[in-house]
């Protein structure tokens, strides 16, 4: 394609403004795995389950006086946690020390 | 990278952008136990000391970002350098666009009676402001008529309200699932700007189908922020993400159409949203319902929701015996059926679950042989009438709306439409005669 007239054009943005969001820090770390409670968050995807189930495999073998306890999740994520398990979720994560998180795709 | 490119994006879109991920060895949807130890055992001194290691200052209470305001103005050149500029931002869909000048913008909004400010939502994933300028821009570019822009304007509701939108939880744009949107457009509207419902209809050559499903597409880009391969993971990609629209041909159907069965009137215009995968066609066994049903309940691919697009011939053959959409609907649903017990064990399945494979119910253990609806409710099918003159049918299958929940929208028109379709009318292609 050759522009051989020379014009040239001014062209507005077709990226869209953007408000910043809000952001958050991440909760305090703890200082050893010894003795903690460790929550297990799997998604429904394939290899969520067995990766976490290896995480806690192995976990429990360097820190065999850490407990766990899972939480798992087949549709959306943010449909269950911030809907339609709201409450069920929260009381989970009230009950643990630390998260770890998979989702398997 | 490419999962944790889109962790990162979906931390910092939920406003956490310090949260720690880190990516594993582990391959994708793996079962191999071997691998999947192995990525585990390679991550797992990062997982002890992503759970250990004190916050930094910037984990605490992480720097607010600033406010995103691109020039209005962006760029100054010919068109080759434009299209350039543009493409190498990410901006375009890889086609040539048309120049999205302050004439041709003000010209595209001559479609709406509101204001270029006016603020219809904030578009997933980068919450992205949908003003009518942006869409207008964003239609420029596809190469849309003005009259196009109360679709474009009802599409982007579409998009911000619906459940296979980008608010509703179902991650469709997102997915690693390549789901295209795919556009259905009802009422008188169809016939005024002249989007095809015929022969072709989902083929190139017609304008209205090309650019609305390419704008819409852009607006996704642009005002929505989702970029290939960070927020759109498709595995595959999908053709049907330049463009899929189809009118339905309301004036052959023997039905009523499809925004009818939402509780919209005849004479409202709408539009459709949904997410498919999969695009087929086929001939039925015969030209009598038994051979048309059979023939879409044999070709019937697994899928979330389908779309099935029959031509008028064939619907006036079903209703002659007696069919109405929502009889198709059953038929389909209630002959689909596939051996459970088959499924559970390719799957590696243990025990019924509702999980995947769609279709298998909870309850007692199913035995060899036993078959099941592989659609769990005949609601889950759409029927509407399109196509030109031949045999051939069609399915769209894959994401969309959980029956009931929102998936049309009604298109709202600009006092001076009758004007705007009287000059945009006859924009249509006349082939030469040879």
């Amino acid at each position: 394609m050759v522009n051989k007239t020379g014009a040239v054009y001014e062209v507005l943005s077709p990226w869209a403004e953007a408000d910043p969001i809000p952001s958050r820090g991440i909760n305090a770390r703890v200082t050893d795995l010894a003795g903690k409670k460790i929550g297990l968050y799997r998604n429904g995807k394939r290899a969520a389950e067995p990766t976490l189930k290896v995480v806690e495999d192995r976990l429990k073998k360097r820190f065999p006086t850490t407990e766990f306890t899972w939480f798992a999740n087949f549709r959306a994520n943010e449909a269950i946690v911030e809907q339609d398990a709201k409450g069920e979720f929260e009381d989970w994560l009230k009950g643990v020390d630390a998260v770890i998180a998979a989702y398997g795709d | 990278m490419g999962f944790a490119n889109d962790a990162g994006s979906a931390s910092r879109g939920k406003g956490m952008p310090v949260l720690r991920y880190m990516p594993t060895n582990v391959p994708c949807e793996a079962s191999i136990m071997e691998d999947i130890e192995a990525g585990v055992d390679g991550a797992l001194d990062d997982i002890i000391v992503a759970l250990t290691k004190q916050l930094t200052a910037e984990e605490k209470s992480p720097k607010p970002k600033e406010p995103e305001k691109p020039a209005r103005i962006i760029f100054k050149g010919s068109p080759e350098e434009v299209n350039r500029f543009f493409y190498q931002r990410g901006w375009t869909d890889g086609l040539p666009i048309i120049l999205p000048t302050e004439e041709a913008v003000a010209e595209m909004l001559t479609g709406t009676d509101l204001p270029p400010e006016h603020l219809l939502g904030k578009l997933q994933s980068r919450n992205g402001k949908a003003t009518m300028e942006k869409i207008a821009v964003n239609a420029v570019m596809a190469g849309a008529l003005p009259t196009y822009l109360p679709v474009l304007i009802a599409g982007t509701i579409n998009l911000l309200e619906s459940e296979p939108g980008f608010m509703g939880y179902t991650t469709f744009g997102f997915s690693t699932g390549s789901w295209a949107p795919f556009w259905i457009i009802n009422g008188p509207i169809r016939n005024q700007i002249n989007v095809n419902n015929s022969s072709g209809a989902f083929s190139p050559g017609n304008i209205a189908n090309a650019a609305i499903g390419r704008a819409m597409g852009l607006i996704i880009k642009n005002i929505g922020g989702v970029r290939k391969g960070v927020e759109d993971m498709g595995v595959m990609g999908n053709p049907m993400k330049y463009s899929m629209v189809i009118a339905e041909n309301e004036e052959e159907s023997p039905w009523e159409p499809l925004h009818v069965e939402h509780g919209y009137k005849k004479e409202d215009s709408t539009i459709s949203l949904s997410f498919p995968q999969t695009y087929l066609q086929h001939w039925p066994y015969s030209a009598d319902a038994k051979g048309v049903l059979n023939a879409i309940v044999d070709n019937t691919p697994r899928g979330m929701r389908y779309t099935y697009i029959i031509t008028p011939t064939h619907a006036k053959n079903l209703a002659r015996e007696g069919y109405s959409k929502e009889d198709v609907k059953k038929y389909v649903a209630e002959n689909k059926l596939v051996d459970v017990s088959h499924i559970m064990a390719q799957a590696g399945m243990r025990s019924p679950s509702s999980l995947s494979p769609p279709g298998v119910p909870s309850g007692p253990m199913p035995k060899p042989g036993d078959k099941i609806p592989m659609i769990r409710d005949y609601k889950y099918i759409r029927v509407i009438v399109g196509g030109g003159p031949g045999a051939f049918i069609a399915h769209v299958v894959g994401g969309g709306a959980t029956p009931g929940k929102k998936e049309i929208q009604k298109i709202e028109l600009p006092k001076n439409w009758d004007k705007l379709v009287a000059r945009y009318r006859n924009v249509v292609p006349t082939y030469a005669k040879y």
